[in-house]
């Protein structure tokens, strides 16, 4: 029996977990990103892992991986040259996009974010296929040759194709994509018609454009990953963490880059519902706490809630993704007062570069780091010591550009910098929670991240969620989600069906398409056919309306009843109404399939009992109660049923966790801290 | 009644920076929570696919608290308490108008239609939840309820004075169902109306929650305040911007489609010893056609306070920017304050030119650091009956302008307005009998500049029905948006029946009944915003970029430019040399046709 190994790439450290897979005995560690080569870290985490477990690079049998490739290059509009074919007439779909000013914008000062691809790279090929995927006019051949010759003397070797109508019938595409390479042999093709198959063009376009656009790069990337294995005499395939919270081959990876834009958040959520498991929670919301974000999401039954409307940077990402919502609120945050007195908490964040001015690197803007050190809520050291924080200079800076100009007590200023961004995060909670028609309470909160468990009895408290789960490792939580992960793809098809004649014959035949492709592909992914898990789904809208909504279609025969109802239900649950007279059309079919390759158990934590009572004391300041002195508590010697009872600092290398006074923690099973607030139930606005 | 337990002196919480800046947050998460419920269910193109709808929050007294970016509204309540005193009122009303005599202008076409949720806490009337949505069709002479045709508002559909359509939580059906028998679409429109409401609802839940967590009193000092930092940014600015004097201003709408003349409007702008009036009255009469519009005060001052407001990010726009100018004078009869029962349908054109008017003003007194104006958005409605499908059809259609160059940027290419989105082609090809041929960016549009004006665009449709017919709104043909600080005015759009064809015609720009049969092609292309500055001093780099891309042709960078550039983008560079030596003679700050204003000085 072997080893996995699963490796995430942060900012600033890249973690790397290693399971013996017959035991389910891990091996946690960490070691620097090298950004300007990820994968020289890549392979040092490897190495250190393996030394640590000291286990032979032959015996890994899988290595797995998320990856911020994709993201960082879109993000950084640092993604390659690309052209794209698009139907005659349709030269500025990038540029004219939706023609809007955004609803928060002002008219006279927002300025159109920079389309990925210029025009120049643009080429109108003549060919048209109607709305019902019949040919109208033949796909001008020489005008692809023409478009190819251009991009391959303009050095352009990524190009995208989006025709209109390619969703029901992909042919002129798939046309184009033969003569291009016929042309032009050393491009990448990313075809609409297999990136995104629904309708709407400039979603479409814009969803191949940025495959096309990050393609090279994680091609590239993934291929220079592989390269550098083999020689260490690793074989092991190498699998990459998608958006929708599966993984796929590295090969692959080659022609769904774009499915990579949320790898590592997706990890994330993975590994939150591994926690969720072990510990027996379900339904969870889980709040990655960083140094410049918070992503959240939520988790419902054990599956994490799937979104086909995302957004990457300024652009919609209509592939299926994890619902990750992420804003701009994490440590580095920065506290500012505007000149009209308000006081705003982040988007910007002082990074990792200069940091928190406790960091002494040449931060002058105080951040929410520097709060929390300043209330005493995190020592005065990070990483066990290895980087001491500068009390005295957060404390200036906050009473300088906070306190002062707000003529606030310097510790009612750090906490009010503390009240802002969390409620900034409660904000992205009530989204994926209330705004989705769920009750916040009904659920668990799971922080982690460097910061979070910083932030979670806090958050749990405003939305009086009542218990919080912290993960034994907040730090390194998407390696976990890595090692539980399964293989997963999504297969879509926009197929109109209107009532009352919904032809349930189409309906069958393109599922049954849908499935074979993805029977094949799990099949090719080495996954056994007992293995396989299908799901149907279908979008559904009410007669005249804009948007739908995906809900399951599992009855075989096709019960058109059983769908209808559940469309209804779900509106009802998000919209707060149904239209029960209301004809209802099925617009996109769509299966998800899945299958698991591996089996990953989280480990039983082996200690018991607390540790000896005499912890050292710290003084702590908490809203409404003051400066109290806490214990702080070393989290490596809590065990099995541990009981730690608030006020109290729960300290470990990679976070700090805040037990606030009301509230208890004890350790579970698998080291989990689950905090609960005491007898008094907590306060707070019901959700409806 | 069981006896209250003995009265405890109730603690005002103090209004901290803190607490503030989370009621602020709050407000505009629940606002975005009443947007999204309202895009996601409505069914008429125009409130789903273009996101024709706006939420708000009102306080008790019906002042804006947290709105939306965009100079269009007067006082939304004041017609709903003129019908019904506040303490009449219950949880579980909703009230209801869209008549725009009557609201005095609160809202200023009939097919915007207003609802207002009241919101109780502990028994007390705190704030209302707002919603409006403008619906696809609520009856009149033709399907759309607007037409270049109407000269009455009755040809405009049904008028909904201010009504409780829901008291208490029960529907006043009787009314509804006479309101739906008026639509020529009614399905569509009960569902727009149940996704309006269910936005209005969930304001009224979200408010709720806000005012359960903090107290009425914390919330309403913390909102007094959002209207005081409001009112306090804007004077502040426009103090320390706008000299003591007196400026004036005049542009023009085409026309009304009715009568062979164009329509001014003129303003004065005088500020003096921290007293500002504007005064419009001496705009032309009012018009026969459907451009007449009735201004509320709140109209020039919002354009003020949004331009006023786009350094100051974080706050929010409201009623404080009722104080922008003080006086607001205007002409009964006028046509910006026409005399009942003049049409209004087509009332955007002439609020482009009150924003035109109102940027020249800020123009004159800044020394042109301001917007270049923009044209009026275009629509086209193409109306008739599909018997592929058996059915009316009815495609009203926006299509985008190019924006104004700023003094920091270019102008926006191809927008419609804030918020508002097009139809793509495969929606549109889906719902209506019309392939979309050609969706394009108008070349050479853009007002040449230092910073060029946005782009209009070309749409081009080929109706593959048997017939239909053409209503046309489409302005600033006559009167392209003017070009600022030197720069030059934006290119006019024009609409174009079979272009190239032997059969080819040119539509009235505001026109209706303008027969199509299959196979006709109707190409509109649209003007263009006004540029910044003087073209001559654009760097070399941004005029072969926009020649490479297609936004400027090889003639105009010569012409407009004095660059002299080839379609690959290789700059002949001492020819460029030669022409951007040339004297430009006087440069002022406006231009149409020709430069006119007071003169600009050369940049250094």
């Amino acid at each position: 029996m072997g080893y996995t190994v699963a490796l995430d790439v942060g900012g600033t450290f890249t973690d790397v977990a290693l399971v013996h897979e017959a035991s389910g005995r891990l091996w946690v560690t960490k070691t620097p990103t090298t950004p300007h080569d990820v994968s020289a870290g890549f392979i040092a985490g490897i190495d250190k892992a393996l030394r640590l477990a000291g286990v032979e690079a032959a015996s890994l049998r899988h290595v797995l991986h998320g990856t911020t490739t994709a993201t960082n290059a879109i993000l950084e509009g640092k993604g390659a040259a690309t052209g794209l074919l698009t139907t005659a007439g349709f030269r500025y779909v990038l540029e004219i996009g939706r023609h809007d000013i955004p609803r928060r914008a002002n008219m006279f000062a927002w300025v159109k974010p920079a389309r990925p691809v210029s025009p120049e790279l643009i080429f109108e090929i003549g060919g048209r296929v109607t709305v019902e995927g019949e040919e109208l006019e033949p796909l001008d051949e020489a005008g692809v040759r023409a478009a190819a010759r251009r991009l391959r003397e303009a050095g352009v070797n990524s190009i995208a194709v989006c025709f209109l109508h390619s969703y029901a019938n992909p042919a002129h595409e798939r046309r184009a994509h033969a003569v291009l390479l016929d042309e032009h042999p050393d491009c990448a093709v990313s075809l609409s018609s297999e990136v995104l198959p629904v309708f709407r063009e400039f979603e479409r376009s814009m969803g191949t454009v940025l495959n096309a656009y990050v393609q090279p790069l994680v091609a590239g990337y993934v291929a220079r990953l592989v390269e550098q294995l083999r020689p260490r005499g690793i074989t092991a395939p190498l699998s990459i963490m998608k958006s929708n919270g599966g993984v796929i081959g590295a090969d692959v990876v080659r022609t769904q880059a774009i499915h990579t834009a949320l790898s590592g958040p997706a990890a994330g959520v993975i590994g939150v519902r591994r926690i969720g498991e072990a510990a027996g929670f379900a339904d969870l919301i889980s709040v990655d706490v960083g140094g410049t974000s918070a992503d959240v999401c939520l988790v419902r039954g054990g599956e994490a809630e799937v979104t086909v409307e995302g957004r990457v940077g300024a652009w919609p990402l209509h592939v299926p993704m994890i619902d990750i919502h992420t804003i701009g609120a994490g440590g580095g945050s920065i506290a500012r007062v505007t000149d009209d007195g308000t006081l705003t908490v982040g988007p910007e964040s002082a990074g990792a570069q200069p940091g928190p001015v406790c960091y002494g690197a040449g931060g002058e803007e105080p951040t929410v780091t520097d709060a929390h050190l300043v209330l005493g809520r995190i020592p005065s050291h990070l990483l066990g010591g290895e980087i001491p924080l500068d009390v005295e200079r957060a404390r200036r800076a906050i009473e300088e550009r906070v306190a002062q100009p707000l003529g606030l007590p310097l510790a009612a200023a750090a906490h009010g910098i503390l009240d802002i961004v969390n409620n900034n995060m409660v904000g992205a909670l009530r989204l994926v929670s209330v705004e989705r028609g769920y009750d916040p309470r009904d659920f668990v909160l799971v922080p982690f991240g460097g910061a979070g468990p910083l932030h979670g009895a806090d958050l749990a408290a405003l939305l009086a969620m009542r218990t919080v789960v912290v993960p034994r490792h907040p730090g390194v939580l998407s390696t976990f989600g890595l090692l539980g992960t399964e293989v997963r793809n999504d297969y879509a098809r926009t197929s109109l069906q209107k009532p009352p004649d919904y032809d349930l014959g189409a309906v069958g035949a393109v599922y049954a398409d849908l499935e074979g492709q993805a029977r094949a592909w799990l099949a090719a992914e080495g996954v056994e056919p007992a293995g396989h898990r299908l799901t149907r789904l279908a979008d559904l809208r009410y007669r005249h309306q804009g948007f739908e909504l995906t809900v399951p279609w599992p009855e075989a025969d096709l019960s058109v009843d059983a769908l209808v109802a559940r469309f209804h239900e779900r509106h009802r649950q998000l919209y707060t109404y149904a239209l029960a007279d209301a004809p209802v059309e099925i617009v996109t079919l769509r299966v998800a399939a899945a299958g698991r390759v591996r089996r990953f158990t989280l480990p039983s934590l082996d200690r018991r009992g607390a540790a000896a009572a005499q912890h050292p004391r710290r003084r702590v300041y908490f809203a409404g109660v003051g400066w109290k002195a806490c214990p702080c508590i070393d989290r490596e010697r809590l065990g099995v049923g541990a009981v730690v009872t608030g006020p109290a600092i729960v300290e470990q290398p990679d976070t700090t966790t805040v037990v606030p006074p009301g509230h208890r923690a004890t350790v579970d099973r698998v080291g989990n801290l689950v905090i609960r607030a005491g007898a008094r139930r907590p306060r707070g606005p019901r959700y409806q | 009644m069981s006896r209250a337990r003995p009265a405890r002196r109730r603690r005002v919480p103090a209004l901290d920076p803190v607490t503030r800046e989370i009621i602020r947050g709050a407000l505009r998460a629940a606002q975005a929570h009443m947007e999204a419920v309202i895009e996601r269910t409505a069914m008429s193109p125009f409130i789903r696919e273009k996101n024709d709808y706006f939420a708000g929050i009102l306080d008790a007294r019906g002042r804006v608290v947290c709105g939306t970016m965009v100079p269009l509204f007067g006082n939304l309540m004041q017609i709903i308490f003129e019908q019904y005193a506040p303490d009449t009122m219950r949880p579980g009303d909703l009230y209801w108008y869209n008549d725009c005599y009557g609201s005095r202008g609160g809202v200023s076409h009939s097919p915007d239609m207003v609802f207002a949720a009241p919101v109780f806490h502990r028994g007390r009337l705190v704030a209302f939840s707002q919603t409006w949505g403008h619906f696809w069709d609520i009856g009149g002479m033709r399907a759309g309820s607007i037409s270049p045709d109407a000269t009455e508002i009755f040809h405009e559909g049904i008028i909904v004075p201010a009504v409780r359509i829901y008291r208490e939580g029960v529907l006043n059906d009787e009314a509804f169902r006479i309101f739906l028998r008026n639509s020529r679409f009614p399905e569509i429109l009960k569902g727009d109306i149940r996704a309006v409401l269910a936005g209005c609802q969930l304001g009224e839940r979200r408010l709720l929650e806000l005012f359960d967590r903090f107290g009425a009193d914390t919330v309403l000092a913390a909102w007094a305040l959002f209207e005081q930092q409001c009112r306090d940014t804007i004077r502040k600015t426009l103090e320390s911007r706008i000299p003591d004097g007196s400026y004036e201003s005049e542009d023009a709408v085409d026309g009304d489609g009715m009568s062979d003349r164009s329509f001014r409007v003129r303003m004065r702008l005088t500020k003096e010893g921290g007293r500002i009036t504007l005064d419009t009255r001496a705009s032309d009469d009012q018009a026969r056609g459907p451009i007449n519009f009735i201004m509320h005060p709140s109209v020039p001052k919002l354009i003020v306070g949004i331009y006023l407001l786009s350094g100051h990010p974080t706050i929010l726009l409201n009623d404080g920017a009722q104080d922008a100018i003080d006086e607001v004078l205007v002409r009964p009869g006028s046509i910006l304050q026409p005399h009942w029962p003049a049409s209004l349908g087509n009332r955007a054109h002439t609020l482009a030119r009150v924003q035109s008017n109102v940027l020249a003003l800020l123009a004159l007194a800044t020394g042109g650091d301001v917007p270049a104006p923009n044209s009026v958005y275009n629509i086209y409605f193409l109306r008739g009956f599909d018997r592929a499908r058996n059915e009316f059809f009815l495609c009203s259609d926006g299509v985008a302008v190019g924006y104004g160059a700023r003094p920091f940027a270019d102008g926006l290419d191809a927008i419609y307005y804030v918020a508002q989105k097009n139809y793509p082609a495969e929606f549109m090809e889906m719902v209506f009998p019309l392939r979309l041929r050609r969706y394009a960016l108008h070349q050479d549009s853009g007002g040449p500049g230092r910073f060029r004006g946005g782009a209009g665009v070309i749409r081009e449709i080929e109706l593959t029905a048997e017939e239909a017919i053409v209503a046309l709104r489409q302005d600033n043909i006559l009167f392209p948006p003017a070009g600022v600080n030197g720069g030059h005015a934006g290119r006019p759009g024009s609409c174009v029946v079979n272009p190239g064809r032997p059969d080819e015609r040119r539509l009235a720009p505001m026109s209706d009944g303008n027969g199509l049969r299959k196979g006709d092609v109707l190409r509109l292309s649209t003007s263009g915003g006004g540029g910044w500055g003087h073209p001559f001093d654009r760097p070399l780099e941004r005029v072969r970029r926009d020649v490479v891309g297609g936004f400027v042709s090889v003639g105009a960078a010569r012409e407009d430019y004095g660059v002299v550039v080839d379609e690959s983008g290789t700059i002949d560079a001492a020819a460029t040399e030669a022409l951007r030596a040339r004297p430009r003679g006087p440069v002022r700050m406006f231009h149409r046709n020709s430069y006119f204003g007071p003169p600009v000085a050369p940049l250094q």
